[in-house]
């Protein structure tokens, strides 16, 4: 009698057997591929620059270490961690994924060893999978929509959902539904069920547990940083943006800088910058003003800067389109300044009597000045709120656990 | 009752040792960043310091010189008068004429010679616009030098007064287009008449706001030299 079930389990699990086995493939990759990216971002906890993985095969390409790709304005970009204001960098979002996958990854191996099949059991992998294919589906309309670029590992990740998404379903179609009766009631099934989210739960919650327990402390000391020597304003060379907050702040830039621009658009997904009532002041690292650049790392951002000084009350306008358009003004910026000045003209054809003048030029000129009677490093971007500086390591992942803290701290220090 | 016995063991032992893994990666990787974070705490960054620019040609006796002439000039701390006389520049320069013209050779570049009509202290459209372009260009530099001459026609005290108002009309003309409030720190005026450090031929080559008219030594010498100076004290 058993000979005979197991003859006709053989015959008929063969195909969802074969199925589950790819499915296994692609949980492992998505544990590659989130577990790659998990461990370059929680390499940033200790507030440094590393180079990362940004390679469809990872281990094989190239590692970023300019800050360049996709990957790397990923992981920068708000999205990349959820909790961001409870605890340093907060949780990345690779670190579920992984356990999601490690758990698709454990499940397929489960029912692939076993001598049954039971559609009941692959009817709740297609349900897990469905998980990891609509986040994968969220996140890429958010990179589309709101971060502009993809990265390569996390288009590993959509893949490996998508993957273990059709595998399961094909793996569910091909099981024979005269299995599911043997196996047991309803009642036993939807226990089961239970008893797998509960596991799935566990493989999620746990790493995400021990990564709170062991990730590092952020010490209260690394908040006293140092002021400004000479906050005020004398060369009338901050640009007011006529921000809503109340609180004072003082954000150096450079309008060519992709570390500014991702700068930016954490501080305002943060909610913390409608807080503060930012003034600019530019800080070209563009050799054709900067002295104090050998090289220019943003050539064309004396000649962007000269454009948002010349445009007035319409600078953060200017500085928006110079934001969106970075990369083509750096390669208009590498030949001359001429070529970023027509550019530029051709948005803003109102600029282009005050644009290269002496008048301006000084200006820029006095912007640098403010920097050197300052006494700031060569770096952008530089934020200070109420004259404290937010420390240069903490101006990307750890953004809003730092500045809602300073923040909370200048306004308990008002209140005494 | 075997087969499901062996199902539960082989669940039980695939789930912890795939729980293990992913526990053990990622406990690694955050404590190995609580180390490296707790090695590089009090280090300080390697991050250069914004700074006034100091170019090669800033040599320690050109540094003694300048000071000296810059002190006397009122535009160091501690200075007490504005500007310098030829008697006093020749004194605190305490070298020639000669000499004084050759403290300014590594300017070639960015130095210039802002041109006047005979006895004028009169700006020209292409002398103020040398003069904005001049000041515009000023980089890293921290102290902005005007030094004027008159041409040997007429008396001293005449060319002694001429070229006093040369350079005012360069300061003046600075003063009202750029507004910048560290000018009475950073510009320094030496009126030097016909007495001191006349220009010579050589001089014709830097740029100038006359350069369709003949270069002779008078024309040349109805001027204010003007150049920012890229040296740090």
């Amino acid at each position: 009698m058993q000979s005979s079930e197991n003859v006709q389990h053989e015959v008929g699990a063969a195909s969802p057997r074969k199925t589950l086995i790819l499915l296994a493939v692609f949980a492992l990759a998505g544990v590659i591929f989130a577990g790659v990216s998990t461990y370059d971002f929680v390499a940033h906890l200790d507030r440094q620059v590393h180079a990362i993985t940004c390679s469809i095969v990872p281990g094989l390409g190239p590692k970023d270490i300019a800050g360049e790709s996709g990957c790397h304005t990923v992981l920068m970009s708000p999205y990349s961690s959820v909790l961001r204001d409870l605890t340093w960098g907060g949780i990345p979002i690779a670190l579920p994924a992984l356990g999601v996958f490690a758990f698709l990854l454990f499940r397929a191996l489960d029912l692939i060893l076993r001598k049954r099949m039971v559609r009941a059991e692959t009817g709740f992998m297609v349900a897990a999978t469905a998980l990891p294919v609509l986040t994968s589906i969220a996140y890429a309309i958010v990179s589309a929509t709101q971060i502009g670029t993809f990265c390569k590992v996390c288009v590993g990740v959509y893949t490996s959902s998508l993957g273990v998404f059709v595998a399961a379903i094909v793996a569910h179609l091909l099981t024979r539904p005269s299995d599911e009766r043997k196996g047991g009631g309803l009642g036993q099934w939807a226990f089961q069920w239970v008893f797998y989210f509960v596991e799935g739960l566990a493989m999620v919650a746990l790493p995400v547990l021990l990564y709170l327990a062991f990730k590092p402390a952020y010490a209260d000391s690394l908040l006293h940083t140092s002021g400004l020597r000479h906050p005020e304003d004398k060369y009338g060379v901050m640009l007011d943006m006529h921000s809503r907050g109340q609180v004072p702040a003082v954000e150096v830039l450079d309008p060519l800088c992709p570390a500014c621009k991702g700068f930016s658009d954490r501080l305002a997904a943060s909610g913390l910058g409608d807080q503060l009532q930012i003034k600019f002041v530019l800080f070209p690292l563009d050799k054709e003003c900067n002295w104090m650049v050998d090289t220019s790392l943003h050539p064309g951002a004396c000649a962007v800067s000269e454009a948002v000084l010349c445009a007035g009350d319409r600078a953060s306008k200017v500085l928006a389109w110079a934001f969106a358009h970075q990369d083509s003004l750096r390669a208009r910026g590498g030949g001359s300044s001429h070529a970023v000045y027509e550019f530029i003209k051709q948005e803003f054809p109102d600029l282009a009597g005050c644009l290269g003048q002496p008048a301006v030029k000084a200006k820029v000129n006095k912007g640098l000045r403010w920097i050197v009677a300052n006494s700031l490093p060569v770096l952008t971007p530089q934020l200070f709120v109420r004259d404290q500086k937010l420390p240069d390591e903490d101006t990307d992942l750890g953004l809003d656990y730092v500045l809602s803290r300073m923040l909370a701290q200048g306004a308990g220090e008002s209140r005494k | 009752m075997n087969t499901a016995m062996n199902s539960g063991k082989l669940h039980l032992v695939l789930f912890i040792a795939t729980f293990a893994g992913v526990a053990l990666s990622v406990s690694s990787w955050t404590r190995a960043a609580a180390v490296r974070l707790a090695e590089t705490q009090g280090k300080a960054p390697e991050v250069a310091t914004a700074s006034a620019s100091d170019m090669g040609y800033c040599s320690g006796e050109l540094k003694v010189i300048l000071k000296r002439v810059l002190t006397s000039c009122g535009l160091v701390a501690g200075g007490t008068s504005r500007g310098c006389q030829p008697l006093q520049a020749r004194q605190v320069a305490s070298m020639s004429g000669g000499d004084f013209n050759a403290l300014f050779s590594p300017l070639a570049d960015h130095a210039a010679i802002v041109q006047f009509d005979k006895d004028s202290a009169d700006l020209d459209p292409a002398a103020a616009e040398l003069i904005e372009r001049s000041f515009a260009d000023r980089r890293g530099a921290s102290y902005f030098f005007v030094v004027s001459r008159a041409s040997p026609e007429g008396s001293t005290e005449h060319n002694r007064d001429l070229s006093h108002r040369r350079g005012n009309a360069v300061l003046d003309h600075i003063r009202t287009k750029f507004q910048d409030p560290d000018i009475e720190q950073e510009v320094g005026l030496l009126w030097l008449g016909e007495e001191f450090a006349q220009l010579d031929q050589q001089f014709c080559q830097w740029r100038r706001s006359r350069t369709g008219d003949t270069c002779g030594s008078s024309e040349l010498n109805r001027s204010s030299f003007i150049a920012w100076i890229d040296c740090r004290l």
